[in-house]
């Protein structure tokens, strides 16, 4: 005997769950990213309503509903609190659908009572849990299955009975394909009786071995074994401590145990990991009452730090660190030099009381590179470099530099550093390509045109101030005539432009609220100048820039 | 003094940003005397410049930019392996090497402008339309072949100059300026300088200067204006992006760096240039050079080749003397005199403006189509010419009908006659297409053309496209800017985007409604008129350039039609009627199927049936008759004679709707009102329509009485009236019509109800001529409509979509008319419908007492018809399939479905369903027999019925026949078993009628639910004209159209159609606010309110509605919004 429980309108039901005040209204569930946000499923309530999945939130808004946005978090949690009423009635349990589980309940009832009981019961205890679902109980997991989907409530059907009592139950309780869906229209079958009664043979005929299968399904007389779910495969290694931990060497101590046995386990199966999440428990006590700056740092040493701020951790939570690798490894020293270049960089705002360790597995990657190859550095030998790097200057600051292909100065962008594939030993580069920083990416930047005559214009390159200087210009008819930023000074001796440069005009130049995902500023324009400015070693160039939205003047580099 | 002489419009589409008008105005704004337009590879844009710049007093220069494959890549590699590298390169974008350049050339004389125009014609024939401008571009030897009176410019950032500089530095440009002077000659060589605050450019600029000195030649300034005000740059910028099919974030350096390339005036060049006055100087020293401006086009008139001891105009007027002998030869003496004269009066002007031409080739179209028996008719305003009339060019006898010649063709007014042919559509209007150019050639005849333009949907479409919106949201976006056309004076835009779910409040949404409207109009490619045809003896491309078109073997002139008119250019409008096609259809099936003649020029004219089905509003089908508004005035005005047909045709417009002339015009015709007219001296010209102004003629007659305006000005009114870009002229005219009755003593009130009269008609009036050709057609129609339903009903059918209905509707109405249909059925549907001679099984028996007291007895077979639905209503059926299918019947009928499938393998299983769900397959392999009914004499009637196969049978057998057997059993013929499955209820059967063939032959869904009707106190359509005025009703039915028209003040009327008839429902602006989304929705409605019958015309003032839940089936309305 297998029971199903299902919950209707999961994505729904997922967001009551939480919130039962809701319980007895209308609500749709919405998901997108503005200005386009869905309704992606509605209650019963909302249905009756006029909700229909598809319409925008301002639509969905004029009918008297809850609006609720689509939560992938509360799914799972639902989910879970679903399979986790399923096991405790039974050890045999299948995952069928984030909205329905089949228990195996055969030899159950000196524990629970007959089926009808234990449907009863194990419907009450979900919606203790916050779910309103439909129990069926059936001779084989499919009919259970689409009693469940069918028939609200609780559904018993005894053995022998299942194509009596699930003829009644439309044809798309099966989930048919739609083409399949669509014949089975135009014939007339609507209902899981009308197929059972289609001859067999002639089925086969016209809608193949599929036809057969939901015939059979619609007969409630599939007879297949249940697929138990598995426990997932978890790696996870904890380590409360008997006293606080407050420097980072014996941290490293208990994290390299860890990772030791974490190896050893991935190990075992053949499998490397991608991923490394690091849990540290901290003494609440201590955070409480400590200074901001009382915090541990390596020998002792104290390090002033802006970890706090920057963990995903409320007070009683706990601090979250996540390496990520970018290939599979297995290496459980170099793991502890990451973590520990990690926590060097942002080191727990109190002492830790507990360590979890976890990994995320997966397939090691093959090791065999091309013979004639040139050798590129060791992955692991280089995210170590890079880890290194970052915990000096910041992770926002390190990578290649990519310059965007926009007309506004010095616009880049920071791309993870990751050398491509080895390409063989054909010349990479021809003629035309660009390079980053090649002489035709710095054309805009010259003051003369290229000319195969170097004789006739000569090229000058801009060094940049990053970031640009502000200064305080003096204009007299429109022109600047006198310039003080910081050590730049003085009568403009000579002006060139203005050279006019605007864009990016589609942006909002509101900086708040920022909905654009692809966007790299708000709207931009400015008026250039090149100045020639008389200082003790001579006359110095510089580009100076004002910009229009501000009205504040910039020096943005000088001419070698 | 500065002249731009270097700026595009937005007719260099998608490379420029405002049209011509507006340039024009900023260009006077910046007192500049005057401007030259250079657009890309065309003069697209020239005559609305030209005549905008006419207007303002500015002188218009005419030129183009034209694209140029530079002397490198002709000495280094041939055209074609050049092709291939660009076609390969043209993903790359800013860091390829722009393969070719522009080069602005000016026009300085009538021969420099015919050398431009066939220089371009030269290029674009080159390639397929949209041809990358690779393969397009000009060579030298072009340049050199048409450089005579053109002036070059060194042009800008994508000049020959620039180009050659950053090729191959400052020898390269000197050598490709020394080319360009070697083709243009010294003189005709101008360097240009730009300075839109760009460091490139003043390197450039400083280059120039230095070669210009040293080869002498004069520099000159310019913007090279790309539109009229600098934020239209972001305008430019969304183009540029929608050119290289990027969006604008993704469009980068694609886009301009600045927004210097507006209208800059004078003084502002001035100041640019403070430093070079000669380059400012020399614009207008060049501008005088530039003799040339459109007003010199030199266009001639079309020959037509005549015999050598004939002229034109002595073989036309034999023509027109023959033709005048069959039209008058049979009428009365006074009759014959009059046409005589006025044939007479018409020659000698034809004579006088040298238009025989003219009138010979459209007289040798007309001819053709009558010789290859395409029905063809005269419309517009050449209906009012006795010589039209004569050559056989129109259906409507102008002297009979006292209609107005001056309006078709005036000395005076200096403007060409303007003849537009009615044909059917389809192939037979292409034949007619064909002809010309097969008799004028390629370079003497061509379509206009016809500029598409940024409307609601396409600019929505495109403008969110750039701006990064998903398709989702396109779809979401453009449906919601085609919405209705009535619009509410508090319905502002956010509300109607808060009504399709977005709010404008986000910052990217806005700027998208900015930027949409902004394109408004704005041309985005070059289409092809439907029908506009010019012609010119042989040179037509030395007048403007020609282009190639999509369709293959057409040619377009880079002119519209409006253009072409206003630039003097004679054209013919070959169109296509789909009612042309359903007469031209009717009359061959009269023929094949009943054995009758019908000659349409020679119909009764005063047919008892047709007048009585137009009094009754009887319309559904008849052309231009049958929409909802054109019903509800029947009734009142009550169709007597044709001349009421003509009027009836031209009362339901806009014009006289909007003018308030269709109510003043009833009640008198009602007698309700009496008869008066503004100005007693208007009296000869309202006469006719009692007093109220219906016809464009006659508020030119008014102009011409009333305001003492001359045919000149009464012209400019009529052309003021044509199109939306004349609100300003409308204007100007009113002034000078107020003027003129000041003069002439009228008084104020008489004034305003003139003005009234004559500005409503901007909107839209009919020509009385031009009515009277429609209401042929409309009379026809009907004609054939009461005395030939079968014939017409499959017509009508077989040209859908057309008219006002649905083809549901269309069954419907002739169904309550008494006709029968036969389902598609593939053992005898052909792909059209067709008829089906049901008459033999009907007999009227009537039996007469003769004199000498016996009775005889006389039988009438009545010869019956029934309309047999073609293959192509059976949605999804692939064309190819369905006259595979009939094909292969044709050699032998079908013996099973399962023959079916293999003997027509074109046939998909999805098709063989959807012929088998509309029941198309019932009949295959079933026998037939035969049954006498026994309450009817034996032998007397007999039905055909088909046994064996219901819908759900064919079905099943469908779903095995479409699964391959393989090879084993392939050859093994299978006989069609009986299925297990039920035959379907009448609720499936409409079901998959409506989704099957979008109609039922089976009754009305209301039919179906007319007990719970009865029950609800609903009334059938037929019995609410048999009710009282005042009383309340319900009405209920299918919605089959739904009108919110620009008109009616925010009403919305539904037709609402059940098994007796249409009823009409009317709802109040406030209705529909509370009931939108169910009167914009629902398929079937209950409509509760007070009957408002009067005059014979029924309707229900809606005071409540209700959705009506009848039947699943997806039936469909005609919404106009």
């Amino acid at each position: 005997m297998n029971a199903t429980i299902y919950v209707p309108d999961f994505l729904v039901a997922a967001v009551v769950r939480l919130e039962p005040a809701l319980r007895e209204k209308a609500v749709a569930v919405l998901e997108g990213e503005p200005p386009v946000v869905t309704v992606a499923a509605m209650n019963e309530a909302a249905a009756e309503a006029g909700i229909e999945p598809g319409m925008t939130k301002l639509q969905a808004a004029a009918y008297p509903v809850e609006l609720r946005q689509r939560s992938p978090a509360q799914e799972a949690a639902a989910h879970a609190v679903l399979l986790d009423c399923a096991q405790a009635f039974s050890p045999r349990v299948e995952d069928t659908a984030a909205d329905t589980i089949v228990l195996d309940i055969a030899g159950l009832e000196r524990l629970f009572g007959p089926p009808a009981k234990l449907a009863q019961d194990l419907a009450r205890r979900a919606s203790e849990l916050g779910l309103e679902a439909n129990v069926a109980v059936a001779a084989n997991p499919d009919a259970a299955i689409h009693a469940a989907r069918g028939f609200a409530s609780v559904t018993i059907i005894p053995p022998g009975k299942q194509a009596e009592r699930l003829g009644s139950l439309p044809v798309d309780v099966l989930q048919v394909a739609p083409e399949i869906l669509q014949t089975l229209d135009r014939w007339g079958v609507r209902n899981l009786r009308a197929l059972a009664a289609l001859p067999e043979v002639a089925i086969v005929e016209r809608l193949g071995q599929e036809g057969l299968r939901l015939q059979k399904l619609a007969r409630g007389a599939v007879e297949r074994p249940l697929v138990p779910a598995e426990p997932p495969l978890e790696f996870e290694e904890t380590m409360e401590l008997e006293h606080a931990v407050e420097l980072l060497e014996p941290l490293a101590f208990v994290l390299g145990r860890l990772l030791e046995q974490l190896c050893a386990r991935l190990g075992a199966r053949a499998l490397a990991t991608n991923e490394l999440r690091l849990m540290l428990d901290l003494d609440a006590a201590q955070i409480e009452d400590s200074p901001r700056d009382r915090v541990i740092g390596r020998s002792g040493h104290r390090v002033i730090d802006s970890a706090v701020n920057s963990m995903t951790r409320s007070p009683d939570a706990p601090m979250t660190r996540f390496i990520r690798l970018p290939l599979p490894m297995l290496d459980s020293r170099l793991f502890l030099k990451l973590l520990q270049l990690e926590l060097r960089a942002h080191p727990p705002a109190a002492p830790v009381m507990k360590v979890t360790l976890s990994a995320e597995p997966v397939q090691p990657r093959p090791g065999q590179g091309g013979l004639f190859l040139p050798a590129t550095p060791a992955p692991d030998r280089l995210e170590l470099t890079l880890a290194r790097l970052a915990g000096i200057v910041g992770k926002q600051k390190i990578g290649a530099a990519e310059v965007l292909d926009t007309h506004r100065p010095d616009a880049f962008q920071m791309k993870r550093f990751a050398p491509s594939a080895p390409q063989g030993l054909k010349p990479r580069r021809e003629s035309g390509d660009r390079e980053i920083g090649s002489s035709e990416h710095l054309k805009t930047d010259h003051l003369m045109t290229r000319s195969p005559d170097p004789a006739m214009y000569s090229t000058m390159a801009l060094r940049r101030f990053r970031p640009p200087l502000a200064a305080t210009v003096e204009v007299r008819d429109g022109e600047p005539v006198r310039i003080a930023a910081g050590e730049i000074r003085g009568e403009v001796a000579s002006v060139s432009g203005p050279w006019r440069n605007s864009g990016e005009w589609w942006k909002s130049t509101e900086t708040t609220p920022r909905i654009d995902t692809d966007d790299h500023g708000s709207n931009w324009a400015r008026d250039e100048w090149d100045i020639a400015v008389p200082g003790t070693q001579g006359i110095a160039l510089y580009r100076i820039y004002r910009d229009l939205a501000s009205s504040a003047w910039f020096v943005e580099g000088t001419y070698d | 003094m500065y002249v731009e002489l270097h700026s595009a419009s937005a007719f260099s589409f998608l490379e420029g940003a405002s049209v011509p008008e507006e340039l024009v105005d900023t260009c006077v704004a910046a007192e500049m005397p005057a401007m030259a337009l250079l657009d890309r590879d065309g003069v697209y844009g020239s005559p609305r410049f030209h005549l905008a710049a006419k207007k303002a007093g500015v002188k218009a220069h005419i030129g183009a930019e034209i694209t140029f494959l530079p002397l490198r890549h002709r000495d280094t590699e041939n055209v074609s392996s050049f092709k291939f590298q660009v076609s390969r390169g043209r993903l790359e974008t800013r860091n390829v090497k722009r393969e070719t350049c522009c080069i602005p050339l000016l026009a300085e004389s009538r021969a420099g402008y015919q050398n431009l125009c066939r220089l371009i014609t030269r290029m674009k024939m080159r390639g397929p339309k949209d041809a990358p401008p690779e393969v397009i571009a000009a060579c030298e030897d072009d340049l050199r072949e048409y450089a005579a009176g053109l002036i070059c410019l060194t042009g800008g950032d994508d000049g020959p100059l620039a180009a050659a500089l950053a090729e191959g530095g400052i020898d390269a440009a000197r050598r490709e300026v020394e080319r360009l002077v070697s083709i243009f000659g010294r003189e005709n060589v101008y360097v240009e300088l730009q300075r839109h605050f760009l460091r490139e450019e003043e390197a450039r600029n400083q280059a120039a200067v230095e070669i210009a000195r040293e080869l002498r030649l004069p520099i000159v300034a310019s913007n090279s204006v790309r539109y009229a005000r600098a934020w239209q740059r972001e305008i430019l910028d969304a183009f540029t992006a929608i050119r290289h099919h990027r969006t604008l974030g993704t469009a980068g350096r694609l886009l301009a760096r600045n927004s210097e390339r507006y209208v800059k005036t004078p003084r502002e060049m001035a100041h640019l240039f403070a430093d070079l006055p000669e380059a400012i100087a020399e614009t207008g020293q060049l501008s005088s050079r530039l003799e040339f401006t459109l007003a010199d086009l030199g266009y001639e008139f079309p020959r037509y080749p005549v015999p050598e001891d004939e002229t034109m105009m002595s073989f036309l007027r034999k023509r027109t003397e023959e033709g005048a002998r069959e039209r008058y030869g049979r009428a009365d003496r006074h009759l014959r005199q009059r046409a005589r004269r006025q044939i007479e009066r018409e020659l000698a002007l034809i004579e006088k403006l040298d238009l025989a031409g003219y009138f010979l080739i459209v007289w040798d179209i007309v001819r053709f189509c009558r010789e290859q028996g395409i029905l063809v008719q005269g419309r517009g305003s050449a209906a009012n010419s006795a010589v039209c009339y004569s050559l056989g060019i129109t259906a409507v006898d102008p002297i009979q009908m006292e209609l107005l010649f001056e309006r078709f063709l005036s000395e005076e007014r200096g403007e060409w006659p303007d003849i537009d042919l009615d044909l059917p559509s389809g192939e037979q209007r292409e034949r007619a297409i064909q002809y010309v150019y097969q008799r004028y050639g390629k370079l003497g005849a061509a379509m206009t053309a016809n500029v598409i333009t940024y409307r609601g949907r396409s600019a929505a479409r495109e403008i969110g496209k750039v701006l990064g919106f998903d398709p989702e949201m396109l779809d979401r976006l453009a449906k919601l800017v085609g919405s209705w056309e009535y619009r509410d004076p508090d319905e502002t835009l956010e509300r109607q985007f808060r009504d399709g779910g977005f709010d404008l409040t986000h910052p990217r949404l806005r700027k998208f409604l900015e930027l949409a409207l902004a394109v408004q109009d704005l041309p985005r490619h070059l289409g092809q008129h439907s029908g506009g045809m010019v012609v010119c003896q042989g040179q037509l491309d030395s007048v403007v350039p020609l282009e190639p078109a999509t369709m293959p073997g057409r040619v377009v002139v880079q002119w519209d039609k409006e253009d072409c008119a206003d630039m003097g250019i004679i054209k013919v409008d070959l169109l296509g009627l789909g009612m042309m096609a359903v007469l031209e259809d009717s009359i061959a099936m009269i023929h094949r199927d009943y054995g009758e003649e019908a000659d349409l020029a020679h119909l009764p004219a005063d047919d008892p049936a047709v007048y009585a089905a137009l009094q009754k509003a009887d319309t559904v089908g008849m052309f231009q008759v049958e929409s909802r508004a054109q019903m509800s005035c029947l009734p009142r005005l009550r169709p007597k004679c044709f001349y009421d047909i003509v009027v009836e045709v031209a009362i339901i417009r806009p014009g006289p709707i909007v003018g308030q002339m269709v109510n003043p015009y009833l009640k008198r015709r009602q007698g309700r009102e009496p008869v008066t007219y503004p100005h007693p001296s208007l009296e000869p010209v309202l006469a006719r329509t009692l007093g109220v102004p219906l016809f464009q003629e006659q508020l030119l007659r008014m102009a011409m009485i009333a305001a003492g305006f001359t045919g000149g000005e009464a012209e400019e009114l009529r052309r003021a009236f044509g199109f939306k870009r004349s609100e300003l002229r409308m204007r100007d005219i009113e002034v000078k019509l107020r003027a003129g009755m000041e003069r002439n003593g009228i008084a104020p009130k008489a004034q305003q109800q003139i003005v009234n009269s004559i500005t409503s008609f901007a909107l839209y009036g009919f020509p009385e001529s031009h009515a009277a050709s429609f209401a042929l057609l409309a009379y026809a129609s009907a004609w054939l409509k009461c005395h030939y339903l079968a014939a017409f009903t499959a017509a009508l059918l077989n040209n859908q979509p057309m008219g006002f209905y649905h083809p549901s509707t269309i069954v419907k109405d002739a169904q309550r008319h008494g006709l029968k249909f036969k389902p598609a059925d593939v053992a005898r549907s052909k792909r059209l419908c067709t008829l089906e001679d049901v008459s033999s099984f009907t007999f009227h028996v009537s039996r007469k007492e003769t004199a000498d007291g016996a009775q005889r007895e006389t039988r009438n077979v009545k010869r019956d018809f029934a309309v047999r639905l073609g293959l192509r209503y059976v949605k999804g059926l692939r064309e190819e399939a369905a006259r595979a299918l009939v094909r292969e019947r044709e050699r032998r009928p079908f013996a099973s479905i399962d023959e079916l499938a293999r003997r027509v393998p074109e046939l998909r299983k999805s098709e063989l369903a959807a012929l088998a769900e509309v029941g198309a397959l019932n009949s295959v392999s079933s026998f037939e027999f035969q049954v006498s009914s026994e309450n009817e004499p034996a032998n007397l009637k007999l039905e055909t019925r088909n046994v064996k196969h219901h819908r759900r049978d064919a079905l099943w057998q469908v779903e095995k026949a479409a699964r391959p057997p393989g090879p084993l059993l392939e050859e093994i013929a299978e006989a069609d078993a009986a299925s297990p499955l039920p035959a379907m209820s009448d609720e499936e059967r409409l079901v998959a009628d409506f989704r099957g063939t979008g109609l039922t032959l089976g009754p009305h869904p209301m039919a179906y639910r007319r007990r719970e009707m009865d029950a609800l106190g609903v009334r059938p359509a037929r019995e609410l004209p048999g009710l009282p005025n005042g009383k309340r009703v319900r009405a209920a039915g299918c919605v089959i159209a739904r009108q919110r028209p620009g008109t009616a003040r925010g009403f919305v009327f539904l037709s609402l159609e059940d098994e007796t008839g249409i009823a009409n429902a009317i709802i109040t602006p406030d209705l529909f606010e509370k009931n939108r989304l169910l009167l914009v929705g629902e398929q079937f409605l209950l409509v509760e309110g007070v009957l408002q019958n009067l005059d014979n015309v029924v309707s229900v003032k809606a005071e409540r509605v209700l959705p009506l839940a009848i039947t699943g089936a997806a039936t469909r309305s005609h919404d106009f919004h």
